[in-house]
């Protein structure tokens, strides 16, 4: 098993590296000015100009950055943000668990509602019941997340004041212990359940699918025919194999969504990674979004060897040949 | 013109259930007459409240969060720092709604006959947000240290002979050759006073106070939560007691607009600057009750304009740069870019400089709206329509509101004279390096502000410009005579400025590297909820409220 991990480790060091390259090269021949970005829209005097080229090195030969960048990589330096003034590794400690707190509240609401509505749809497969499902899933699933996101916040926080406009929390408050957590749910609320209707009505239409699938085994004739209740089959030997599929596909979205809800944080001002790195690519800060990049790599290739590591333990036949 | 801060909505939100109530009146027709009558009610009730002001509470303002690199608004000329700088940062001087000069930490100032020695009687007994004295000295040591970096004082600090103070309570300031801007230049948004026992002797672009300042504002920089806030409270030392009456201003960072109104809509917010675009909106949604939306009737002049690339075919031409402004509809431009929210620009000098800006050099006259004759003047400038078609050209602008708006509607309407126009809509970094670097374009829309003064705002679109420094004239248009004719006005006593100002106006006019179509007025919105609001909105130009005056009620203090 350790073995495993460490091949997939190393495996993913030559990723890291070409996604580094090809990040700093795209931004290399993407035209900008982060000088005139500090200054806003006014003549940027030449000392000034003269004065932060040389402190940031942004005169620097291509090739001498990039070499600089990877030699402080090694030693754990991600650089340091010209337009934030901090090193860009405070940046993402800062943003980095905001994002994954969304996430992680996100899931908790896709991933029950995903096995459920796959189940119960996934078992009654051609009914009323999955027919309504399997088409409510599909419009919930084409509906964009930023388009989504805009009508929650008009409609149950514009019109109907039931939620926080935008925002991870009121900028004045005096709450504690449960009113605190209260206060702050009641803020994560929307764009949760934003990102939870995209991903859980995805997850649905895996799990039906697996359901359906596994239904059809062999092994679920067996288990009628020995005379066990239908519920009994569905939890013992159903959901259990039906799974695999579904902890795959909430794997990639859960990395996906590290690597920067871009869309869903704008909507909601959520001050995640998302937001920064729109910030940071508006600005032309190069180092805060070669971070960002490089943080979401790193992400998605431990969250993908957890979900190996996860398929392993649920499927005894993997861990075998593991 | 009048320059009173007008208040466009009124009525004021009592507590939130009656808010709610009236919220729900307002959705039905029949509830408008008792939703007006409880409107009243407040505002009865708001007089009776009104005349003594109460400390306490919070001021939660929306700012775009983009690009805010330093608070130091010595080192920028970012809106969003600009705004912040209100409120920690003080100034020598500012100017009231009618663009009036008044003084702020210079109690008078005193021009000699040769308008070369400036000399500033400074207030004694001010301190800065860190209990230490201020005094003459860190004038001289913001003016001599900053002024380089300072992208408004490029003109004036080569004509700098030396500052000093002779002693703690006067600034004087010596110029090699007059500059009649000098004292607008002083203004405390353009130069803000730093503290000398902070920057003394560090380098000026990395020092920590550049994002955790130490002013002369009303209040004093807490915390910045990058992505979220940054928080500023009352400033214990500040020169003006009792004021401030609020104990803290919090900037929220919201980088939409349509989010800010929003967020003000539910009173989450209590203020935020509108883009133009933006009006109609939040003007619609003021009748919620919450805020109220306040027009800056002397505002900075904010100038739509069109550059022509003068470098290449067919903009070369003058009949046909003449030919392209007689084919612009400029009403329908404010009307449909503007929301009607914009006046038609006379000329290149803006109507706010009341005392530089000759209504007789009138582009309405001179290049009235007449799409026959531009379609003339293009025959007689060679291009004569073929196959429906004159010539093809790129049209390039940032692309967002209320550029793109004003792209559409200038394509449109060359479009009809037989002009073939490709937009070119793009992101601001992009569209930078495009106009104003490889100067690679046929026409380009932006908005320049023109501040307090020529000088700030205007002369930079017609100087001579070889280089590639964005947001200066981009168009290849090199006149020495006008060159000298703008530095000449700008030395003028000030009563010869305004026939050279008209001169300056008649060249701009009669060769046309640049056309201004609108000037945009400016709005801001404010919470129903502060109290003295209207003796707070005592600005003009770009500043913004310091929010010195303003006060909350317990009942609604946050």
């Amino acid at each position: 098993m350790l073995r495993f991990v460490l091949f997939r480790l190393l495996h993913a060091i030559p990723l890291l590296i070409a996604v580094i390259l090809v990040i700093l090269l795209m931004l290399q021949f993407i035209p900008g000015d982060p000088v005139q970005a500090m200054v806003g829209d006014f003549p940027v005097s030449p000392e000034f100009r003269a004065a932060i080229t040389q402190q940031y090195h942004l005169d620097d030969p291509f090739p001498v950055r990039v070499y600089s960048y990877f030699v402080n990589l090694l030693h754990g330096d991600f650089g340091y943000s010209y337009q934030f003034q901090r090193p860009v590794w405070d940046l993402i400690a800062e943003s980095a668990p905001r994002t994954i707190l969304l996430t992680l509240v996100g899931f908790l609401i896709a991933v029950p509602f995903g096995v459920l509505v796959g189940t119960v749809s996934g078992t009654t497969r051609s009914s009323r019941v999955d027919h309504f499902w399997t088409s409510t899933a599909l419009v919930a699933y084409a509906i964009p997340t930023f388009w989504l996101g805009q009508l929650l916040v008009l409609v149950l926080a514009v019109h109907l004041g039931w939620f926080p406009t935008q925002g991870m929390g009121p900028l004045v408050s005096r709450a504690h212990g449960l009113s605190w957590f209260l206060e702050r749910a009641h803020y994560i609320a929307l764009p949760a359940l934003a990102f939870a209707v995209h991903e859980g009505t995805r997850f649905a239409r895996i799990m039906r699918a697996s359901v359906a699938d596994t239904l059809g085994q062999g092994y679920i004739v067996t288990a009628r025919a020995k005379g066990l209740s239908r519920g009994a089959i569905i939890r013992g030997h159903v959901l259990r194999n039906s799974s695999l599929p579904l902890v795959t596909v909430a794997g990639y979205a859960f990395g996906a969504a590290l690597g920067g809800a871009v869309l869903l944080e704008t909507v909601f001002t959520w001050p995640g990674l998302g937001l920064l790195l729109v910030q940071a690519v508006r600005m032309r800060d190069n180092m805060t979004v070669v971070g960002i990049v490089i943080f979401a790599a790193i992400a998605v290739v431990v969250i993908n060897l957890l979900v190996d590591l996860l398929y392993a333990a649920l499927d005894p036949r993997i861990r075998g040949r593991g | 013109m009048n320059t009173e801060a007008s208040i466009h909505q009124n009525p004021r939100p009592g507590t939130a259930a009656r808010t709610n109530l009236r919220h729900l009146f307002l959705k039905s027709a029949r509830g408008a007459a008792l939703s007006a009558l409880i409107a009243v009610g407040a505002s009865s009730h708001a007089v009776a409240a009104d005349d003594t002001p109460v400390d306490g509470g919070t001021i939660v303002a929306g700012i775009d969060p983009a690009a805010i690199a330093t608070l130091n608004t010595q080192l920028t000329s970012l809106t969003s720092s600009l705004v912040m700088a209100d409120v920690w940062a003080d100034g020598l001087m500012t100017y009231d709604r009618d663009g009036k000069r008044i003084p702020r930490l210079a109690e008078s100032w005193e021009i000699s006959p040769d308008g070369l020695t400036y000399t500033f009687k400074i207030r004694s007994g001010v301190k800065w947000s860190d209990g230490k004295p201020f005094g003459a000295d860190d004038v001289v040591f913001t003016l001599m240290n900053f002024g380089k970096y300072n992208t408004y004082l490029t003109k004036l600090m080569p004509l700098i002979a030396g500052a000093e103070a002779p002693d703690p309570t006067t600034f004087v300031v010596k110029l090699k050759q007059p500059m009649t801007a000098t004292l607008d230049l002083f203004d405390k948004e353009v130069f803000p006073l730093m503290p000398k026992h902070i920057y003394e002797g560090t380098d000026l672009l990395t020092n920590p106070a550049n994002r955790a300042p130490v002013g002369l504002g009303p209040f004093k920089f807490v915390s910045w939560d990058t992505g979220r806030a940054i928080t500023f409270e009352r400033n214990p030392y500040y020169w003006e007691k009792p004021k401030p009456h609020v104990d803290s201003v919090i900037f929220a960072l919201i980088p939409d607009a349509q989010q800010a109104i929003n967020a003000l809509s539910r009173g989450e917010i209590d203020w935020v600057r509108l883009e133009p675009v933006k009006v109609p909106v939040a003007q619609a949604a003021a009748k919620g009750g919450k805020f109220q939306v306040i027009e800056i009737k002397t505002n900075a002049p904010e100038r739509a304009v069109v550059d022509f690339n003068m470098r290449k075919e067919p903009m070369k031409d003058l009949k046909v740069r003449q030919a392209l402004f007689e084919a612009i509809d400029r009403e329908r431009v404010a009307k449909d870019a503007y929301q009607g929210l914009a006046n038609i620009a006379v000329n290149a000098i803006p109507v706010q400089f009341r005392n530089l800006h000759d209504p007789s050099i009138d582009y309405n006259k001179l290049y009235p709206y007449d799409p026959k004759k531009a379609g003339a003047l293009l025959d007689e400038a060679g291009y004569p329509l073929k196959d429906g078609k004159r010539f093809s050209i790129e049209l390039t602008y940032i692309a967002k509101a209320p550029f793109d708006s004003v792209a559409k509607v200038v394509q449109s309407q060359w479009t009809a004279i037989g002009v073939d126009v490709k937009l070119v809509g793009l992101d601001p970094q992009i569209w930078i390096d495009k106009v104003y670097k490889k100067h690679d374009y046929d026409a380009s829309v932006i908005s320049l502000t023109g501040r307090t003064n020529p000088v700030l705002g205007i002369d930079r679109s017609y100087l001579c410009n070889d280089g590639d420094v964005p947001f200066a004239n981009p168009t290849g248009y090199c006149n020495k005579d006008l060159d000298k004719l703008i530095a000449e006005a700008a030395a003028a006593p000030l009563d010869k400025q305004k026939a050279l100002y008209s001169k300056y106006a008649a060249i701009v006019a009669r060769d046309l590297n640049e056309i201004t179509l609108t000037n945009a007025r400016a709005f801001e919105a404010v919470s129903t909820m502060l109290k003295n609001v209207d003796a707070q909105f005592n600005v003009a130009f770009n500043t913004h409220p310091n929010w010195q005056e303003v006060w909350i009620p317990k009942d609604q203090q946050k």
